[in-house]
């Protein structure tokens, strides 16, 4: 199973199944190049997977979001299931982070941002 | 006879037995009956205080995180003890945001998720004599509303 994908601008960040420190870091380690190589105008957490997530979590994507949304790029998180939303809730995240319940949601506005012009 | 039933665990600080550290706390609980969210809660908890003995108890070094479990009726009781450095102010370590590594990413929530999703928390810190966090959780009461 793919863990991230990146094409055009567009990264996504497949997320595991249980989101954790450990696995955070793996996230972040075998990422790392994407980021650093590509101007990333669109950024996409899709949490289908995802049923734990700790602040361990929370730190993956504030720092990933900083990256992103210092250069102008654009922040989403999708698929969200109900004891994921309880915790990006408390952690106040959806102040920065625009969540959306599906990625046809997204594509909508990546449309309307002129991505596929 | 005594109702209270206890456990005690022991393992490598290593990242990877985050998720065993869970796992076990959530399989030894199943007795006093709690909801799906009522397991959440602890698991992430435990994940948190977990997370940091191995990060911030013993970081490159590695040592022993033991959990104490005990469960007397619906009454949970969990301590996540390290021997690690230890926290120099623990209030300050429990304020929110608080972080030592904002380079790694570290969101400084761990301790304020850890009493959102317990009853009551209590660490307990000395420089160079490790930590043990303690924490308390009713099954089956409304838990404080976050927020």
């Amino acid at each position: 199973m793919k863990k991230y994908e990146y094409a055009d601008g567009t990264l996504i960040y497949y997320l595991p199944k249980e989101l954790d420190h450990y696995a955070a870091e793996k996230i972040k380690t075998q990422s790392e190049n994407i980021l650093e190589e590509n101007e990333i105008r669109y950024l996409i957490f899709d949490f289908d997977k995802t049923v734990f997530m700790d602040s361990s979590g929370i730190g993956l994507i504030t720092g990933r979001y900083r990256r992103v949304h210092d250069k102008g790029g654009k922040v989403y998180i999708v698929n969200v299931k109900d004891t994921i939303d309880k915790i990006l809730t408390m952690s106040g995240i959806y102040r920065i982070i625009e969540k959306k319940e599906t990625k046809e949601d997204i594509i909508k506005e990546m449309v309307e941002g002129g991505y596929y012009e | 006879m005594n109702n209270t039933n206890e456990m005690t665990v022991s393992f490598t600080s290593n990242a990877q037995n985050e998720g065993f550290a869970r796992m076990v706390v959530a399989a030894f609980i199943t007795g006093t009956n709690p909801t799906l969210e009522e397991v959440s809660d602890v698991k992430t908890a435990v994940s948190e205080a977990v997370t940091n003995s191995i990060i911030h108890g013993y970081g490159d070094k590695d040592g022993k995180v033991v959990i104490n479990a005990s469960v007397t009726g619906r009454s949970i009781y969990l301590e996540i003890i390290d021997y690690g450095k230890g926290i120099e102010d623990v209030k300050k370590a429990m304020e929110p945001m608080f972080t030592t590594r904002p380079d790694e990413e570290r969101s400084g929530m761990g301790f304020s998720f850890m009493e959102a999703f317990m009853d009551r928390v209590e660490v307990v810190s000395k420089p160079d004599n490790g930590t043990v966090v303690k924490m308390w959780k009713e099954i089956g009461t409304v838990g404080r509303q976050f927020e």
